[in-house]
C-alpha cells in the first residue's frame, strides 16, 4: 500500500508538471517538482527500496523531455547518493537542512543542465535566458520547495499511521 | 585485499566515468535507443486524460461564466463583422485574379502532401528543453524526422515515435536548426532556437540586404521542412560592421506558449526540396 502511495504521487507529479502547469503563465518558470519528491524518497526509504523508484522516475522524465537521454536519471541518482551521504552526518528531520537541500538540489540540477549545454551542446553556447531561468527557479524553490517537501512528509506520515497504525519517521 | 574505502572510491570513479560517457553519446546522437518510447507509451495516456479534463473545464468556464462580458463583445464584433464583409469582398476579387495567375504559371501547391492533425497533450518537464508530446504515433503513419507545422508557420519536427504518441522538438529548442531564407532578398542563414519568443538567425552574410520586418521562410535545403513555410519576422538587426555575419533576432509567427493543435506533414515532396536548389 505504501508503494502505491509513492507510485501514485510520482505519476501525479509528472503529469501535473507536463500538463496542468503549462496552462498557467505564472508557473511557467517553475523548478523540477520531482526534486522534492526524490529528496522525500531518499530520506524516507532505505536505499534498496528507493533506488528502483528513483531510476524509474529518471527514466520516465528522460523519455518525456528533450534533454540528452540519461540526464535526469543521472541527476536523481547522484541526488540520492548525496543525500544518503549527508544524512550520515546531519539529522534528516532538521527542517533547515531539508529546506537547504531542496534549494541546493534545484541549483545543482540547473548547473548540470548548463554543463551539458556547455560541454555537449551543438555550439557550446549557453541559452540566452539562462540567468533569468535559474533565478526564477530558485525563487520558486525558495518559497514552495520546502513547503512541498514538508507536505509530502506529513502526508506520508499520516498515510502510514492509517495503514500501519504507527508513524514512520524519516530514517536517519 | 582492498579496503572498503578503496572499493567505494574506485566504484564512484567508474560510475562517474560511465555516466559522462553515456551522456556524451546520448547528447551527440539525440537518440534514446528506443528506451524513450517505453516511458512515452506509459505516461502519455495519463497526460492525454488530464489535458482533456483541463481543456473541458476551461471551455465550461469560458463559455458560461464569461457570458457577462460577451454581450459588449458581441456589439463590437458585429461592427467588426461589417468591416470584414467589405474587406472580404475585395479579397475575393483578388483571390480570383490570383487563382487565374497561379493556373497560368502552373504553380504547384506547396502543401500537397498528406498531413495528420494532432493534439498537444503534454509539454517538456524541464524549463530548459522545448519539446511537446502529441497524440499521434506510428499507427497514424508518423516517423522520426517529419516536420510539424501550423497555419502560422513551422512548429518543429518529430524526434521520437511510439505506437500512438510522438515527441516533437520545437524549433525554439536550442538543439533545433532550420535552413532559412529572407523572403524578400533571399539572404540565406540558419534559424536557431533561443527562447520561447525569439530565434537567432545565424550565418547571414553582411553583403545581403536584410531589414527589420522582413519575413523569414524555410529554404528547403535541410531536407526536413518544405520550402516556403513561414518561420518568423526579423525583429532586431545588430552586430559590428567588422563582422562578416549579421546578428539577427527573429520573432516567431507561431505562439509556442499556446500550442494546442499541430499538423504533421507525412511525406514532404522531394520536388519541394529539389526546387529549393
Amino acid at each position: 500500500m505504501r508503494y502505491c502511495f509513492y507510485i501514485g504521487t510520482c505519476l501525479l507529479l509528472i503529469i501535473f508538471q507536463t500538463t496542468v502547469l503549462s496552462y498557467f503563465n505564472v508557473t511557467r518558470g517553475i523548478y523540477d517538482l520531482l526534486i522534492p519528491f526524490v529528496i522525500f524518497l531518499s530520506i524516507s526509504l532505505p536505499v534498496r527500496e528507493c533506488l528502483p523508484f528513483i531510476l524509474i522516475l529518471g527514466f520516465i522524465v528522460d523519455s518525456l523531455s528533450g534533454s540528452p537521454f540519461g540526464l535526469y536519471l543521472t541527476f536523481y541518482f547522484w541526488l540520492l547518493v548525496g543525500i544518503r551521504w549527508s544524512i550520515k552526518y546531519l539529522r534528516a528531520g532538521n527542517k533547515l537542512f531539508l529546506s537547504l537541500v531542496v534549494i541546493v538540489a534545484v541549483l545543482i540540477e540547473n548547473i548540470l543542465v548548463m554543463g551539458t549545454f556547455a560541454v555537449f551542446g551543438p555550439v557550446g553556447q549557453l541559452p540566452a535566458e539562462a540567468f533569468r531561468s535559474i533565478a526564477q527557479q530558485t525563487f520558486w524553490a525558495l518559497f514552495t520547495g520546502p513547503l512541498f517537501l514538508f507536505s509530502l512528509l506529513a502526508i506520508s506520515k499520516r498515510f502510514n499511521i492509517q495503514i500501519n497504525g504507527a508513524a514512520a519517521a524519516p530514517k536517519t | 585485499m582492498f579496503s572498503k574505502k578503496m572499493v567505494l572510491i574506485v566504484g564512484g570513479v567508474v560510475l562517474i566515468t560511465v555516466n559522462v560517457i553515456l551522456l556524451s553519446v546520448t547528447s551527440k546522437s539525440q537518440s534514446t535507443f528506443g528506451f524513450g518510447r517505453v516511458g512515452l507509451s506509459f505516461v502519455a495516456p495519463f497526460q492525454e486524460l488530464v489535458t482533456c479534463s483541463v481543456r473541458f473545464a476551461r471551455e465550461i468556464w469560458e463559455r458560461y461564466f464569461f457570458l457577462v462580458s460577451a454581450s459588449q463583445e458581441n456589439e463590437d464584433l458585429r461592427k467588426s463583422l461589417n468591416d470584414a464583409i467589405e474587406k472580404n469582398n475585395q479579397w475575393n476579387e483578388l483571390k480570383l485574379a490570383n487563382d487565374r495567375l497561379r493556373n497560368l504559371l502552373n504553380f504547384q501547391k506547396s502543401l500537397a502532401n498528406r498531413v495528420v492533425a494532432a493534439e498537444v497533450i503534454g509539454k517538456d518537464p524541464s524549463a530548459w528543453f522545448k519539446t511537446v508530446i502529441i497524440d499521434k504515433g506510428k499507427a497514424d503513419g508518423l516517423q522520426k524526422g517529419l516536420p510539424v507545422v501550423l497555419p502560422q508557420g513551422i512548429a518543429g519536427q518529430v524526434i521520437e515515435v511510439s505506437d500512438r504518441y510522438s515527441k516533437v522538438m520545437l524549433i525554439i529548442d536550442r538543439n533545433s536548426a532550420v535552413d532559412a531564407l529572407v523572403q524578400r532578398s533571399r539572404a540565406r542563414g540558419i534559424i536557431k532556437g533561443a527562447s520561447a519568443d525569439q530565434f537567432r538567425f545565424e550565418f547571414v552574410l553582411r553583403k545581403n540586404d536584410v531589414q527589420v520586418g522582413d519575413t523569414v521562410v524555410a529554404s528547403g535545403f535541410d531536407g526536413v521542412y518544405p520550402k516556403g513555410l513561414r518561420i518568423g519576422q526579423v525583429s532586431d538587426l545588430s552586430g559590428r560592421n567588422s563582422n562578416i555575419f549579421y546578428e539577427i533576432t527573429v520573432r516567431p509567427f507561431v505562439d509556442f506558449e499556446k500550442l494546442e493543435e499541430v499538423l504533421v506533414i507525412l511525406r514532404p515532396k522531394t520536388e519541394a526540396f529539389a526546387s529549393g536548389q
